[in-house]
């Protein structure tokens, strides 16, 4: 029992000292400390402390979580864990500034080797003090973190008053969403809702701002794209990481097609959509005929190798007099209602509005047709499906060609919104954005990709401050929610329930009973 | 082959996809030699000298290639899954040496206060990929225990997925904390990346460089080793074991977990070592530095038989050849070397998905 507490409380306190020290290498503690600073009128160092003790007291707390086999165990036992990993937390972080500080002190410069370390942040990680001062601060603060978190989590999760609370809590939710469900699922509650839903969309682009217009366009754009992923990834289940190319072919043709400067073509905005549409639609199928009568692995990184050689290919001198080579395309066409610009932030909301209705009702409609629950059925496994008599290479590269066609649609709208596209607008960021928001968001399902799109796209802007974070959280994301909750956010029915599936499949941990004899295992 | 194993076939009908192979690789062929006619018939315009660097530069990016791909080809045989943040692997033991090497330049030594590097300098290169290796080790396992193994048997896409997640967060990591310039590695005293022998090919001089040398035969030395790890030890055994199928080795007795943390401790070494190596012998490296090498690996890996030890090295000094001559011999602009390696991924996977060297795999593992 006590064997067992130690590894626990040291498994948290690693786990505390390595999220912090990571913090603190990447800077940070110092953002979130400024920002907290900035939100509260508090001083920096304060924010500082508050930033690491909250840390601290819920690290505390996990370290008081019972797990499911011991019912109740003893206070002592709790508080054993507790001071574990405080000690274990607060040795390794107290020695890592330690050493810092004392370096800073003796004049070499951290910041040639590692970036974020300046003298400034340096300075607010000492809090004022000496660096044995800081040191034992910073070995205290865990400590003290949690045994406080740990006590504070058991004492409140065995208070009498607890489970009257939240029982009341539920019943007042309940008492308000469920007349608003129910109100929602007639039929002139679902009118009035449409109607107060479409009042909203016309009505918003005249009210906000350029600057939100313009940032919200991206979010839209960001829906179509991630909306047109969604059939290739969500429903067909196949992972493409090259998504930008068929932007990438969307903006080209608009720019090549409507802008002066390469070829002087000059079309019109209402010409050329369709024609790029239908371009990147041709390209999609194109690139997955060699790859899609492989599995799924394969098709990754090849798609991944073809969004770099795009990139490349615009990028390079000798195909310069095509695609103008590392400098764009300058001054692309812009639509126009019968003569009349439609060229503003707001006409283009518009435009990306009706897109995005467009898209979604499109995808709704495909996603219950013949062809929707044929992508299901490969997805959920390409044998059988072969043997119901789906032809899978045909659904792939459809499914293939119509993500293809939305993602060309949003790179035509993002080319001529901002009337410039160049090589760098293509990089693996951007299918790997989208690939977030369709994952975070919640495969094959519409709201999920919307909701995806906002959280990933919207809230960026307006934290601004962590925007050197943005790509690193992405990525943790994305492993966090394949660990934690692979059905995504609002996840499709169907989806959620094969999780489950999944995992309780899984959750009888798979490992082999242990040999009888020695010399049994390798 | 399945024609053969098929006697029972009465007609066969060419299908469409296959008259697409036969006009896209009769283009490809006809394109290859029309370049080739151009270039050494026509143009002349490499001399043998040219000629003999490239291949020396192809043989030495396929050696670390090869070291890279291994680790790739190893969890592919094990979890049948990509593990798409080796490449990662590979920077954070680049990074390690960095680091290292540059410690020891400032670290003093006895009297004179020369720093260690120059007075011993056979153990600061033991030291430099000691902590690359290690470095790259610990990453490789952590990875999989954070990120792989409580996936498994979710659906295929899960960890695929989870393993690019895994891939963006380290690489930014490593941007954030180390900066986003490039590092200048040290020129270490024993292995200066100027100095060489020179060879006198056609009237001119050819530098093979220390370096080079150094790194084709050490991986060459990692490679054979790693090779008698699988066919002959008992952790070989039981990863083949495991590799065929996991129930049946768990039942076996094999615990199968500690040998999938066990494969990829042996792909983080190797890659580690790999990461070292370009530092020493290209001298650069950046956060997304694993990011070519690593698609290039992977290529490899397919060329040679994902899954197939000595296919994989094939595949790798395969590749380094060809996108160093490549270019070269088909008279392109050399930034299109990375173009030429993936054109070539493609091609096997329309002309031969089991690579070189691999046996035609089951649909299941294909």
């Amino acid at each position: 029992m006590i064997a067992s507490d130690i590894r626990q409380g040291l498994r948290t306190g690693m786990l505390l000292a390595i999220v912090v020290v990571f913090l603190f290498l990447i800077g940070a503690t110092s953002t979130l400390a400024d920002i907290l600073a900035g939100a509260l009128k508090l001083g920096r160092a304060v924010s500082l402390q508050t930033v690491l003790a909250l840390l601290a007291l819920w690290l505390g707390s996990q370290a008081a979580k019972v797990s499911i086999e011991e019912k109740r165990p003893r206070w002592i036992n709790t508080l054993l864990r507790a001071a574990v990993a405080g000690l274990s937390a607060g040795l390794v972080i107290g020695l890592t500034t330690l050493v810092f500080l004392r370096l800073h002190e003796s004049g070499i410069n951290l910041r040639t080797y590692l970036y974020q370390l300046s003298p400034d942040s340096l300075d607010l990680w000492s809090l004022g003090r000496s660096a044995e001062g800081a040191a034992v601060f910073h070995f205290l603060l865990p400590l003290v973190g949690c045994l406080l978190g740990a006590v504070l989590a058991r004492g409140f999760r065995e208070a009498p008053w607890r489970s009257a609370t939240g029982r009341r809590v539920g019943a007042l939710r309940e008492s308000i969403t469920r007349p608003l469900a129910s109100a929602a699922r007639t039929r002139w509650g679902r009118i009035l809702l449409y109607a107060a839903l479409g009042a909203v969309l016309i009505l918003l682009p005249l009210r906000l701002n350029n600057y939100w217009n313009f940032t919200l366009g991206t979010v839209g754009i960001y829906v179509l794209m991630g909306l047109g992923l969604n059939i290739v990834v969500g429903l067909a289940g196949l992972l493409d990481l090259g998504y930008v190319v068929f932007f990438a072919v969307g903006s080209y043709t608009i720019g090549l097609l409507t802008a002066p400067t390469p070829h002087h073509l000059m079309w019109d905005f209402w010409i050329v959509l369709p024609i790029a549409i239908f371009l990147a639609a041709i390209i999609g199928v194109l690139l997955g005929v060699p790859v899609l009568r492989l599995r799924g692995d394969y098709l990754a990184i090849v798609t991944l190798g073809f969004g770099e050689i795009i990139r490349v290919l615009l990028k390079a001198e000798a195909l310069s007099s095509f695609s103008n080579g590392p400098r764009g395309i300058p001054s692309i066409g812009q639509p126009a209602f019968f003569g009349l610009p439609f060229n503003s932030s707001a006409d283009f909301m518009y435009m990306i509005i009706f897109s995005v209705l467009l898209v979604i009702f499109l995808t709704n409609r495909l996603q219950n047709s013949r062809v929707g629950r044929a992508w299901i059925a490969i997805r959920e496994d390409e044998t059988v499906a072969r043997a119901m008599g789906i032809n899978t290479l045909t659904s792939k590269l459809l499914a293939f060609g119509i993500g293809a066609a939305f993602a060309g649609l949003g790179g035509v709208l993002f080319a001529s919104r901002s009337q410039f596209t160049g090589p760098d607008d293509f990089n693996l960021m951007v299918s790997i954005n989208v690939l977030a928001v369709v994952i975070v968001g919640g495969m094959g399902s519409i709201p999920g990709v919307i909701a995806g799109a906002f959280v990933l796209k919207g809230l960026p802007e307006v934290l601004r401050e962590l925007d050197a974070y943005r790509i690193l959280s992405f990525g943790a994301l994305l492993v966090a929610m394949m660990v934690l909750r692979p059905e995504g956010l609002i996840p499709s029915t169907r989806r959620r329930l094969e999780m489950q599936q999944a995992r309780a499949a899984v959750s009888p941990p798979a490992t082999p009973v242990s040999p009888p004899g020695p010399g049994g295992t390798a | 082959m399945p024609e053969s194993a098929a006697p029972a076939r009465i007609r066969k009908r060419i299908t469409p996809y296959q008259i697409a192979q036969i006009v896209i690789g009769l283009g490809f062929l006809a394109f290859v030699a029309w370049r080739l006619y151009e270039v050494l018939v026509v143009e002349h315009t490499y001399g043998p000298d040219t000629w003999l660097k490239f291949a020396i530069s192809g043989l030495i990016v396929g050696s670390v290639y090869a070291l890279i791909t291994i680790g790739y080809t190893l969890v592919y045989a094990i979890l049948r899954m990509i593990n798409f943040a080796h490449s990662e692997v590979f920077m954070v033991g680049a990074f390690a040496g960095f680091f290292v090497f540059e410690a020891l330049k400032s670290l003093p030594v006895g009297t004179g206060g020369h720093p260690f590097i120059e007075v011993y300098p056979i153990p600061s290169i033991i030291l430099g990929f000691a902590a690359g290796i290690v470095t790259s080790m610990v990453t490789g396992v952590a990875l999989e225990r954070i990120a792989y193994r409580p996936l498994r048997g979710a659906p295929r896409l899960v960890p695929l997925i989870s393993a690019v997640g895994a891939s963006i967060f380290l690489q930014n990591a490593a941007q954030l904390m180390f900066g986003p310039q490039r590092r200048t590695f040290v020129n270490l005293p024993a292995l200066d990346r100027n100095l060489g022998w020179t060879l006198t090919v056609g009237g001119k001089p050819v530098l093979i460089t220390y370096t080079g040398v150094f790194t084709f035969i050490l991986a060459i030395v990692l490679l054979v080793s790693l090779y008698l790890i699988v066919q002959r030890t008992r952790l070989g055994r039981a990863m083949r074991a495991v590799s065929e199928n996991k129930q049946t080795a768990a039942l076996m007795g094999i615990d199968v977990d500690s040998v999938i943390s066990q494969t990829f401790a042996i792909s983080g070494v190797l890659a580690g070592a790999a990461g070292v190596m370009w530092g020493i012998h290209y001298g650069q490296i950046h956060a997304y530095v694993g990011f070519i090498p690593g698609i290039k690996a992977f290529t490899a890996a397919v060329l040679g038989g994902i899954g197939n030890i000595p296919g994989a090295m094939l595949g790798a000094m395969t590749l380094g050849l060809i996108e160093s001559l490549g270019p070269g011999g088909l008279g392109m602009d050399f930034q299109l070397k990375d173009v030429i390696a993936f054109s070539i991924l493609v091609l096997v996977l329309i002309f031969r998905p089991s690579g070189i060297l691999g046996e035609v795999l089951s649909e299941e593992k294909l």
